[in-house]
């Protein structure tokens, strides 16, 4: 891991289009600004171990699920297939 | 092409219709190959199968059975990796999690929105998107 001190307003760039910059620094936080491509997906931590946490529990879940998938009565509230992206 | 799985046991799968993930699916990063089955006929439920661990398999729906106006905008980034070209058939799938409700027998099942495997139905490549967690939520609860 690369490990750089900053200051406050001061910033690093990441290839030629990623900036990030030290905002504002106080009592144990700290803030950020990223200036990137659109397109680049950019999110908190906590996001991808959500969806993590939330896959493991899922492949886990399917060890019973199997009655439930053909009991269950679903609402089903569109009969339209694929949304195509726009 | 023949592959082992826990749940089906041998299944017979042709080797144009396996999905190829260019990113495994978040915790599951060695799993990139996957084959999409049915769960029975009339089921809205597809399994989506690893062919890389026998027992490893997901229960995905298409998502806009449970939330109609489920929508999205694809990353660019998301795009690129998929190489979705003009005339190319996108389609998202989102991951089913049972759970045991705490009054009586009857499981609960979610719908992961935040996070939809999308799929290049053309090219037969995919991968898991992570959308905006204050528009989509990681349990929707359905049944």
């Amino acid at each position: 891991m690369l490990i750089f001190t900053r200051k406050e307003g001061q910033k690093i760039r990441i290839g030629d289009d990623i900036e990030i910059t030290i905002l504002d620094v106080k009592k144990g936080s700290v803030k950020i600004g990223i200036r990137a491509p659109r397109g680049l997906a950019i999110h908190r931590e906590e996001v991808y171990q959500k969806i993590l946490q939330e896959n493991l529990s899922a492949a886990r879940s399917v060890l019973n699920g199997q009655g439930t998938l053909d009991d269950t009565v679903i609402r089903l509230k569109a009969h339209e297939a694929p949304r195509k992206k726009e | 092409m023949k592959v082992e799985t826990t749940r089906f046991g041998t299944i017979e799968i042709d080797e144009g219709k396996v999905l190829n993930f260019v990113k495994g699916i978040l915790g599951f990063p060695n799993d990139l190959r996957y084959a999409l089955l049915p769960h029975k006929e009339n089921s809205p439920f597809f399994w989506l199968q690893s062919l890389d661990s026998p027992d490893l398999a997901f229960v995905v729906i298409n998502p806009s059975l449970i939330v109609s106006d489920y929508s999205f905008e694809l990353p660019e980034e998301a795009e690129r990796e998929l190489r979705l070209e003009e005339g190319d058939k996108a389609e998202a799938l989102v991951i089913v999690t049972f759970r045991n409700r705490q009054n009586g027998d009857a499981r609960s099942m979610s719908a992961n929105l935040l996070g939809p495997v999308v799929i290049n139905v053309d090219k037969r490549l995919a991968r898991q998107v992570v959308l905006d967690p204050n528009k989509y939520p990681v349990r929707y609860e359905f049944n």
